[in-house]
């Protein structure tokens, strides 16, 4: 890295020659040596967005039935979604849970930062550990789809959670498995549509590998968001009941 | 000499390399900033920083005026960020030292993640100056958990919501003014983006002291 300022520009300046590199034929930037992928040229083609991009790519993951997003992102796979989503996502979880909080506690408001790390390790391992092993997986099948443009697929099913973060602010548990399983089953019909062009090449055994991972990955996800809200929730009604001396485990309905 | 000249700083004390300087060879140098009293090194560092506060309190739109906070230093951000981290530790009611390595995680690795953020996505920045700014930019929202901490029983809930508001405004607003100079036309939003997130991130907090 640069410690002085006045070698900083001339480092920079070489360093953006190298920069914005085209894509070869199978979407993957080859780096000479193997430890390309720790530097940050190795990275940038994947960075080759404007916000015009993301907001289309955003709007084409609520739009299951017109599958058009793997069209959109084959040439142009990108991590800036993949990584500032799920870190959006973080933040309202984080947010959500404590201003759940301030509703049900008036006097005691503290707040809770368990979630961070939690949703943090979460978050990511799915966002980027499924793709990994779907572009393993889908490799070994046969399937010509990149490792980048697995991620960023995915990634952006993950955009699917945003609006409902922020409605599972209300307590009502029926409208909660409502907005869950509304999610579930947009990113998985998201993903699938737009893995079937890819998919369709292939025999209908080795289809249904794929498809299972795929919704297996999302039913657990979903059911570890709907577990956090949940838990948290009953345990904050086990706080106040304990001081209250009541024996309800459920929450209140509101 | 050393007061007036860019480098002069107590964190180049002991270094064997300099950049290159105008008025005096290396000797000089080495002697002036080791030979002098422990007093003159602190206060010449409590400056630098104030000064470097003051451009987060009154941003500045202009390039030209912000050219002093490229001599990065770490010793501001690490101050406010752990001011940040033991002002909001001590107001929660459960395990504050979670809450501490939180907030410090948050603040000194979100920097790190935006500052390669803006690289990546082609902006003409340098790590360390990105990480300076962004942490001294921090101020506003300590200034606001604090002010919280001590006057708390009488802000009810949508005062501090105003308050931590401005707060997080002046953050983004004051780094944007440094930032934003940096980074590639096309992408400023995306670049930005982060930012913004990075800052209500860790206002959020401060609502519910």
């Amino acid at each position: 890295m640069e410690i002085g300022v006045q070698k900083q520009t001339d480092e920079e300046k070489q360093v953006q020659k190298g920069q914005f590199n085209k894509l070869n034929d199978s979407g993957d930037k080859r780096q000479t040596g193997y430890c390309g992928f720790l530097t940050v040229e190795y990275y940038t083609p994947y960075f080759n967005v404007t916000e015009n991009d993301v907001i289309q790519r955003v709007k084409a993951t609520f739009l299951p039935f017109r599958p058009d997003f793997l069209n959109i992102t084959k040439d142009n796979p990108d991590l800036w979604g993949p990584i500032w989503i799920n870190a959006t996502l973080i933040f309202m979880i984080t947010a959500i849970a404590n201003l759940r909080q301030v509703d049900s506690e008036k006097e005691n408001q503290s707040f809770d930062v368990g979630y961070v790390p939690q949703a943090t390790a979460l978050l990511y391992i799915i966002a980027f550990g499924t793709p990994a092993i779907l572009a393993v997986v889908m490799k070994v099948l046969g399937v010509d789809l990149s490792f980048f443009q697995t991620i960023c697929l995915y990634g952006y099913s993950m955009s699917t959670l945003l609006p409902i973060t922020i409605l599972c602010y209300f307590q009502n548990e029926l409208f909660l498995w409502l907005i869950i399983t509304y999610g579930v089953g947009n990113s998985i019909l998201f993903l699938i549509f737009n893995l079937k062009e890819e998919l369709d090449k292939l025999q209908i055994q080795k289809k249904y590998i794929i498809i299972a991972i795929v919704v297996t990955m999302q039913l657990s996800l979903y059911l570890f968001y709907k577990l956090v809200f949940f838990s948290y929730v009953s345990e904050g009604n086990v706080e106040t009941t304990t001081t209250s001396a009541s024996s309800e485990p459920k929450e209140p309905a509101n | 000499m050393t007061d007036n000249h860019p480098f002069g700083s107590g964190m180049f004390q002991g270094q064997a390399k300099f950049v290159d300087y105008a008025h005096m060879n290396q000797q000089e140098v080495q002697v002036n900033t080791l030979d002098e009293p422990v007093l003159d090194t602190l206060l010449r560092d409590i400056n630098m920083i104030l000064y470097k506060l003051s451009y987060v309190i009154i941003p500045r739109m202009k390039e030209t005026q912000g050219r002093k906070l490229r001599n990065w230093d770490l010793w501001g951000p690490l101050l406010l960020s752990l001011l940040l981290a033991m002002t909001l530790g001590i107001n929660s009611n459960q395990s504050s030292d979670t809450i501490f390595g939180t907030i410090f995680i948050i603040m000194w690795g979100g920097s790190a993640v935006i500052t390669v953020n803006a690289k990546l996505l082609g902006g003409q920045v340098s790590f360390f100056q990105s990480v300076c700014v962004l942490g001294y930019c921090v101020f506003p929202i300590n200034v606001a958990a604090v002010v919280i901490t001590f006057l708390q029983s009488y802000f009810g809930f949508f005062l501090r919501l105003i308050i931590v508001g401005v707060a997080f405004l002046w953050s983004t607003f004051s780094s944007l003014s440094f930032m934003s100079s940096m980074m590639n036309e096309e992408k400023k939003v995306i670049s930005v983006y982060p930012i913004f997130l990075f800052y209500m991130f860790l206002s959020w907090f401060c609502i519910f002291i």
